[in-house]
């Protein structure tokens, strides 16, 4: 299981790195855009 | 002619004293200040005096009307009390059906969509939509313009991105036709700026947001200015300017700090925390991911989205420790969510790495393979795919399974193909 910790926390921060230069989508919940609205509930947070 | 001496005309033509109109409506104290526009009466009001004077509400009343729709609609526009927006919309409401013209009419009826929206009612915004959709044919320009607009508010609160942008576009396309204020004009390019970035139109949300900031900057309207550097920040760091995305996430954090606005602040926090992981400055991107989860002005979900973050960047540098201490976290957090579908995926994230943290191999293996990795597919989540299919195979090589193991690297091949190619 160790050597699965290690192997993946690599692959993560191999994926990271090829997403980010091909620009393409990319763990996409994780970068957050700012609202439309400025009030209320904006349900579009994705 | 505004309404207050509008009703004084009426009345001295009447030869009525301020005391015999007020009587049964208002003190004639109250009335000296209506008439001198010193208050501003409710409606309701207005519209007694109107019809004790046998005016119809016309012109006049229209007039104030429109003040107050004008009031309004800034108001669904701009940071302002929800409750007084319920307030004005239910007196808008009950006076709007009364003899006015269709022009004001209609325009409430399409804000309506808005303040729908706003209040987080997408059902009612939606029969709005659909109530509206007949009279499209009879709207005039102004009307199409926030007909688009808030159907692509709409679409993009349904996540509905390209449809959104298309309906934005349309707007955009009336904006010749019309002569709008800059505010409203930038209000409407920050939103295409937005919309450009949800569907990775990098050079798009650039140029939108460029444009939309040039305005905001003139009329100081430092939280929309806030959020177009972060909009910068999210686009220079997805075309590999990281000094460029660092600098305006520090300029939108600058002035959130300067309106004392958490959720901006939070924000570039959460966004810096990102652009600091994918370069593999682990610390800083802990840092800042720390400063979103320990604040509990933050809305629960922007907690969770930097909670699990934490999970990854404490995993990626072995801190164990810490990494359990997040997924419990996380955990708690999740607890107080009600809505399972827009925080599933972070229930499968932490749940997958408590059972990789805690050796539970078995868990691990029928958790990712019978539930995670169908929502990935169902969601063409291809990056989280590469990910958790890889994490999957590396552990079936590492017990020696090798069929297995090669059957998830050949997924994670394939989802990897499907990621490059979109």
């Amino acid at each position: 299981m160790k050597k699965l910790m290690t192997t993946v926390a690599l692959g993560t921060l191999l994926i990271a790195g090829f997403a980010s230069v091909q620009n393409t989508p990319n763990d996409t919940a994780m970068e957050v855009e700012p609202r439309i609205f400025s009030v209320g509930q904006d349900v579009s947070f994705f | 002619m505004e309404i207050g001496p509008y009703i004084k005309l009426h009345r001295i033509q009447q030869e009525m004293t301020q005391a015999d109109l007020a009587e049964g409506i208002v003190s004639s104290a109250y009335l000296s200040k209506i008439e001198n526009e010193k208050t501003e009466a409710s409606l309701n009001v207005i519209s007694m005096l109107c019809t004790k004077l046998g005016i119809q509400l016309d012109d006049g009343t229209d007039e104030m009307i429109r003040e107050k729709l004008q009031k309004w609609y800034d108001m669904l526009s701009t940071d302002h009390d929800m409750e007084e927006m319920t307030r004005i919309y239910q007196e808008l409401n009950e006076v709007m059906y009364d003899n006015h013209s269709a022009d004001s009419l209609v325009m409430f009826e399409i804000h309506k969509i808005r303040y729908f929206l706003v209040m987080g009612q997408m059902d009612r915004a939606l029969s709005q939509i659909n109530k509206l959709a007949e009279m499209t044919g009879t709207f005039d320009s102004l009307h199409q313009f926030y007909w688009y607009k808030f159907k692509g508010n709409y679409n993009s609160a349904n996540n509905e991105f390209n449809q959104a942008m298309r309906m934005y576009e349309a707007a955009e396309d009336k904006l010749n036709q019309l002569d709008l204020s800059e505010d409203e004009v930038a209000d409407l390019q920050y939103t295409i700026a937005v919309t450009h970035s949800k569907l990775r139109n990098t050079l798009e949300a650039i140029d939108y947001a460029e444009k939309a900031i040039a305005t905001f900057r003139v009329t100081y309207n430092f939280n929309r200015c806030a959020q177009c550097h972060i909009l910068l920040g999210i686009s220079y760091r997805r075309i590999g300017m990281q000094d460029k995305a660092i600098k305006n996430y520090n300029l939108g954090k600058h002035l959130g700090e300067l309106k004392q606005n958490t959720q901006v602040i939070q924000l570039t926090n959460q966004n810096l925390g990102y652009l600091y992981s994918t370069i593999g400055e682990n610390r800083k991107a802990i840092s800042n991911y720390e400063e979103v989860v320990k604040d509990f002005d933050v809305l629960l979900y922007e907690r969770i989205i930097a909670a699990t973050s934490l999970i990854k960047e404490y995993y990626n540098i072995y801190n164990y420790d810490k990494t359990k201490e997040m997924i419990t976290k996380s955990l708690e957090l999740l607890d107080n969510t009600n809505d399972e579908e827009k925080y599933q995926l972070f229930q499968y994230i932490t749940h997958t790495y408590n059972y990789v943290i805690n050796e539970e191999d078995e868990k691990f293996e029928s958790f990712v393979i019978d539930e995670f990795i169908p929502y990935l597919k169902k969601h063409r989540d291809y990056a989280n795919l590469v990910i958790y299919t890889n994490m999957l195979a590396k552990h079936f090589e590492g017990n020696n399974r090798y069929k297995e193991s090669v059957k998830y690297y050949k997924l994670a091949n394939s989802a990897y193909e499907e990621l490059v190619s979109l």
